[in-house]
């Protein structure tokens, strides 16, 4: 009896092992591809490390290895980052924005909402903060809070370049935050190239080569654009192909373009 | 071979029966199609009012985590306590020494029972994905109305023709931008996304039930499988680059946790797609066809160790 019993049990065990052992390698294979494909895509998870885990607290911890990675960004941001901006408490606000933008590096509202966050409302803050003796000191800590606006955006784009938002975001920040025209009409351009990006923006880059004060640059910039335009988008409302055209005849006038370069020689 | 599926069927459409009167699952059910309809609230508290593009943007993505993970939350909790209880509340109840004295092979038992929990799952899945889609909608004419009010105030002031062609033409363009978003086809791939990895879940549940003697036991060992199973690819990864750092009872521990346990940490490509990535539907079909056929290995197993099981 205790013989039949442990050779039934001896082929159970037997039968379960090569069924496991035949799906093993296949299975290992399997997700060797699906995990490639995924890098193709440029799906970019994240690994727990311990940094991040004392960051996130033995629950949060437990939802993130549950799948559940998104929640806890959205819960973190809602939760966290709203606090610490009403307090005030910029360097915590800022810790917290940088562990959503760990956990969902391809997620735009953190990258977006976090620089908008450091650079506007901490650097505002750290300017208007009275426990500062100094105007000087105020600056340097609102400048402090810019450079790290600037530099959540610019991670943003390393991990999203295909993306408009953050390169509009970042010409956005060096337009009113930094008053570097040049470089935010770099960055509204590339915007501009982006999928889905609103049209508007296409005209910033030569708005801001004249707020700098180079004509001729948003000459170019106006041009560039012209040519980018097909005929038919040209005559879309939407494309402002006029004002393009008009700005284009001032600025050939006013640079005295020779006729032959011109692109309305009449 | 009709025959036979003819009893899965039965055995299946009976176990669905009897889930749906469990009040448990019930509350359970109402609990997450609250949730799924509360995530509207929650975009609504962190962003209160609309005042730039971008807060849109944030609304939408707040409802689509918050819907889709409580969809995933609740439907992992369906999941595990239905299929735990399975063949322990069988045994308990003695009914299925009466099912077993039928013509119904042993096979045929646990496969009708896993398929009724499939349905079930299908079921819990289907409601909740209503509730998402309403709670999406009422975003969407959230987002419209903006749309429309903005449109208006722009329209109140004194415009060229031209002007006025190109506040009608944002306009347009902000609702067709504002219907994409909401209306993501891809939303599908998460959705069914999610319901293979419930599958899943619930093949391993089964699997562990299969030789399990209490219902606790198998619902602890399934949770720490899936937790595991978020780190699989790590201890993929770790076994198969074999570092110089890594002693041989490491590998071969990280090797059996890479044969055995599933790697659930795919199934988070559903963030890409609530996040507005593109994820190609033969990425999606990879991963669909990866959970059946695991399914479909678990289901064997637990045939053969429920075959032997000394009842």
């Amino acid at each position: 009896m205790i013989g039949l019993s442990l050779s039934r049990r001896l082929q159970r065990a037997l039968l379960v092992a090569l069924l496991l052992g035949l799906w093993a390698p296949v299975k290992v294979m399997w997700e060797e591809g699906i995990s490639r494909e995924q890098n193709d895509l440029r799906y970019q998870g994240m690994t727990i490390t311990r940094q991040l885990r004392d960051q996130l607290g033995q629950g949060l911890t437990i939802g993130v290895l549950s799948g559940m990675r998104n929640v806890v960004a959205d819960f973190i941001y809602v939760i966290n980052v709203t606090l610490a901006w009403e307090n005030q408490e910029w360097f915590r606000m800022e810790s917290y924005i940088n562990l959503c933008t760990t956990l969902q590096p391809r997620s735009i509202p953190f990258w977006d909402g976090g620089g908008w966050q450091l650079a506007w409302n901490a650097s505002v803050g750290a300017m208007r903060d009275v426990n500062q003796p100094t105007k000087l000191r105020r600056l340097h800590a609102s400048r402090y809070w810019i450079n790290k606006g600037l530099d959540v955006y610019l991670r943003g784009i390393a991990n999203n370049p295909e993306h408009y938002r953050l390169w509009a975001d970042t010409g956005q920040l060096y337009q009113q935050r930094l008053s570097d025209f040049p470089k935010a009409a770099y960055y509204y351009e590339q915007a501009s190239l982006r999928p889905d990006c609103p049209t508007y923006y296409e005209r910033f880059p030569a708005i801001m080569y004249a707020n700098a004060g180079d004509e001729q640059a948003s000459y170019d910039a106006w041009v560039r654009l012209w040519k980018r335009l097909t005929p038919s988008q040209r005559a879309e409302p939407l494309h402002q192909g006029d004002r393009i055209e008009s700005n284009i005849r001032r600025l050939e006038k006013k640079l005295s373009v020779p006729p032959e370069k011109r692109i309305f020689p009449n | 071979m009709i025959a036979s599926l003819d009893r899965i069927i039965t055995i299946g459409r009976a176990t669905l029966v009897e889930a749906v009167r469990q009040r448990v699952l019930s509350v359970l059910l109402i609990f997450g199609l609250i949730l799924v309809g509360a995530s509207v609230f929650v975009s609504t508290v962190v962003t209160p009012g609309l005042d730039a593009a971008g807060l849109f943007d944030e609304q939408i993505k707040f409802v689509k985590d918050f819907g889709c993970g409580a969809m995933g939350l609740i439907g992992f909790a369906i999941a595990l306590l239905s299929t735990a209880q399975l063949i322990p509340q069988e045994l308990h109840n003695r009914t299925i020494y009466s099912i077993l004295a039928k013509p119904v092979r042993r096979g045929e038992f646990l496969l009708g029972k896993f398929f009724g929990v499939v349905l079930l799952l299908a079921l819990c899945v289907t409601l909740m994905s209503l509730a998402f889609a309403a709670a999406l909608y009422w975003q969407e004419q959230q987002g419209i109305a903006f749309a429309h009010g903005l449109y208006d105030q722009q329209m109140a002031g004194h415009h060229t023709p031209e002007e006025a062609k190109a506040i009608e033409a944002q306009y347009q363009k902000d609702i067709q931008d504002i219907v994409g978003k909401v209306r993501d086809p891809q939303l599908i791939e998460a959705i069914l996304l999610i319901f293979a990895k419930l599958v899943m879940t619930g093949a391993i549940a089964l699997l562990i039930s299969s030789f399990a003697t209490s219902s606790i036991f198998t619902i602890v060992t399934t949770f720490m499988v899936y937790l595991i199973g978020h780190m699989e690819g790590v201890a993929r990864e770790m076994w198969l680059s074999r570092g110089a750092d890594t002693t041989v009872w490491q590998s071969a521990m990280v090797g059996l946790l890479s044969m055995i346990i599933p790697d659930m940490n795919s199934f988070t490509i559903v963030d890409e797609i609530l996040a507005g990535n593109r994820v190609p539907w033969e990425h999606t079909f990879n991963l669909l066809g990866y959970a059946g056929v695991y399914t479909i290995v678990l289901l064997a197993v637990s045939e053969v160790i429920f075959r032997f099981r000394e009842i």
